[in-house]
């Protein structure tokens, strides 16, 4: 599991890769929270997570977006996830620990997750995720 | 120069996108460049400016301003306008900030009466919530929440955070009436609560500024500025609250593209009839949030004022309101098209409007001059005041550029010079900058970005908006 930040001009362009879709997921989720507090969060709390969608990317779309919501409402900063992904569905808990303005305030601000530039492809091995976070 | 093949060049700053560039494409695509910054443009924007031209409805020509830059959806800087009857509505040409705009405020004081610098900015750091994660002081409940959706600008005057002529100087008065906050999300009201108020993070700021040249001295005259004096100026959107209505209206428009069986190129121009209830609801949503985010500013200005009232003795009311522009927004207007006028809903994606003299919606003593349109510069380097012109009205659906336009990734900026740097930097130059975090200013050194003089240059000659004056920082509170 890794995740990396891309180039791009305006935006925040992530590339995350895991063996398996649910690892994708929670890798995912911790590539967001770098990209928002510079540093993905720690174990500690934890947060019950399910979203739905019409295929993986609107999935993935919508998980990340309801991660948002999560770290921004409830003041959660993720660390990982344990999940279920089903035909359609992704549900389960996040994991993390509460906000702190000291601990986590070298990170963008993201303001949505775009659904231009996000595609999953997967090859014997691994899938891949390439996402942009509008910052 | 280099000009990216496939290109036609119309004029010195005029480039055509020919329909054919990509498939599908139901009118040709027209930026604005000249060619000092033909190096800077993209190929995945252009390829986001014919994307746009193969939306139904889209009326003559996909526009984008010189501060083009790649996006998501429309291209930062595009411009399109739908007609009513075939035309869509996308959140993809508006943007997850809705309404992220400007205000300028001017005081009484001129440059070398502004003692305390440091005091100031650390005094205005305090007052504003800045930052990923700064919280209001305002407690909303969901009634009042309703109210500034629906009133925008005045709501927060009322509330006791400006004065009425505030409200009139504000683009549409700083209020939607097509606002409908039944379409705004418990979950875009449970983001937005907390945040009315802050600034937010990324590149919002506000600045300190002096009025260092005026280049029409007429115009600058009817907006009440001169040589020396003292602005402020405000950069922020809706928040958190216009983020989800955008990803909430997103979700919905993706399934209407499908029902209405709209063909798009870009998952990210979901869109859906204006005369759709899918569309409506989305249409009726950003309204709302447009309404918030001027709120918002007014709330943020009042703070500023305070401010400035208590370090420099400077009465309220003689701070005045310049104007606030929306950057990010989709409107219904009457343009004339063919040599009809034509109700369309022009849809502004990083773009200012740039209405000309006479036209309709402007405070009386801006009539005879046309519209400010104020263009933020990035962090420590200079912003511009210019007035709208009956050129924009023809070539642009009465719209301009919106800023300087990113020219290199937060990564690469990241690795050249850190945020201490960049703020020691600055203060050799007599720059006072305050954010939340070193990382916050590295993100946004002023080499990041397009040269602000380059890209106003471009709209000034080409009539679409003319210059009025330059404003340099003197201190910069970074969110």
């Amino acid at each position: 599991m890794s995740f990396e930040e891309l180039e791009h001009t305006a935006d925040a362009k992530v590339r995350v890769k895991a063996g398996t879709l649910e690892e994708l997921f929670s890798e995912a989720g911790r590539a967001l929270m770098q990209v928002m507090y510079g540093c993905p969060g720690k174990d500690g709390r934890t947060h019950p997570v399910a979203v739905r969608g019409d295929d993986l990317e609107s999935l993935m779309h919508a998980y990340l977006s309801e991660l948002l919501f999560i770290a921004e409402v409830e003041g959660l900063v993720i660390s990982g996830a344990d999940l279920r992904i089903g035909d359609g569905f992704v549900e389960g808990v996040v994991r993390g620990e509460p906000f702190s303005m000291e601990a986590h305030n070298a990170g963008r601000g993201v303001k949505g997750i775009s659904y231009s530039g996000l595609s999953i492809v997967h090859d014997q091995e691994s899938y891949i995720l390439d996402v942009i976070f509008d910052v | 120069m280099t000009m990216l093949p496939g290109i036609q060049r119309l004029g010195e700053f005029e480039w055509q996108v020919p329909v054919g560039y990509v498939p599908g494409m139901r009118v040709p695509g027209l930026f604005f460049l000249s060619e000092a910054l033909a190096g800077t443009l993209e190929e995945g924007a252009v390829q986001q400016l014919a994307n746009v031209a193969t939306m139904p409805g889209i009326v003559r020509q996909s526009l984008a301003m010189p501060d083009i830059h790649w996006g998501y959806g429309f291209p930062i800087g595009g411009v399109a306008a739908f007609s009513l009857d075939e035309g869509v509505i996308s959140p993809g040409g508006v943007g997850f900030d809705i309404n992220c705009g400007v205000r300028l405020l001017a005081t009484p004081l001129r440059e070398e009466e502004l003692g305390k610098r440091r005091e100031l900015v650390e005094r205005l750091f305090g007052a504003v919530p800045t930052g990923v994660g700064g919280k209001s002081t305002l407690r909303l409940s969901n009634r009042e929440l309703d109210r500034m959706l629906v009133e925008g600008s005045s709501w927060a005057v009322r509330e006791g955070y400006g004065i009425d002529e505030d409200i009139r100087m504000c683009e549409q008065e700083g209020c939607m009436k097509e606002a409908d906050p039944a379409a705004v999300s418990q979950k875009a009201r449970q983001r937005g609560m907390p945040q009315s108020g802050t600034l937010g993070s990324g590149n919002h700021f506000l600045e300190v500024q002096v009025v260092r040249e005026v280049y029409h001295p007429e115009a600058a005259k009817a907006f009440g500025i001169c040589q020396g004096q003292v602005c402020i100026m405000i950069h922020c959107g809706s928040r958190g609250l216009g983020h989800q209505v955008c990803t909430d209206h997103l979700r919905t428009l993706e399934a209407a593209t499908k029902r209405y069986r709209i063909s798009l190129p870009d998952r990210q121009l979901a869109c859906a009839p204006l005369d759709s209830p899918e569309g409506r609801a989305y249409f009726g949503a950003m309204a709302a949030s447009a309404n918030y985010a001027w709120a918002n500013r007014q709330v943020i200005m009042h703070y500023t004022r305070k401010v400035l009232e208590e370090l420099y003795g400077v009465a309220y009311r003689d701070m005045h309101l310049i104007y606030d522009v929306a950057h990010n927004v989709a409107k219904m207007e009457e343009h004339l098209v063919g040599g009809t006028r034509m109700k369309v809903c022009v849809h502004r994606k990083g773009a200012t409007r740039a209405f000309g003299p006479g036209a309709p919606d402007l405070p009386p003593a801006y009539s005879s001059v046309g519209q400010p349109v104020i263009i933020p510069g990035s962090m420590g380097s200079p912003s511009f005041l210019l007035h709208g012109t009956s050129g924009a009205m023809e070539k642009t659906f009465g719209s301009t550029c919106h800023g300087a336009g990113r020219v290199m990734s937060r990564t690469q900026a990241k690795k050249r010079l850190t945020g201490r740097e960049i703020r020691d930097a600055l203060g050799k130059e007599g720059i006072i900058v305050r954010a939340p975090s070193d990382a916050a200013i590295a993100d946004e050194a002023p080499e990041v970005y397009k040269p602000s003089m380059e890209v106003v240059r471009v709209v000034h000659e080409v009539g679409i908006s003319r210059l009025v004056a330059r404003f340099e920082p003197l201190g910069v509170i970074k969110g």
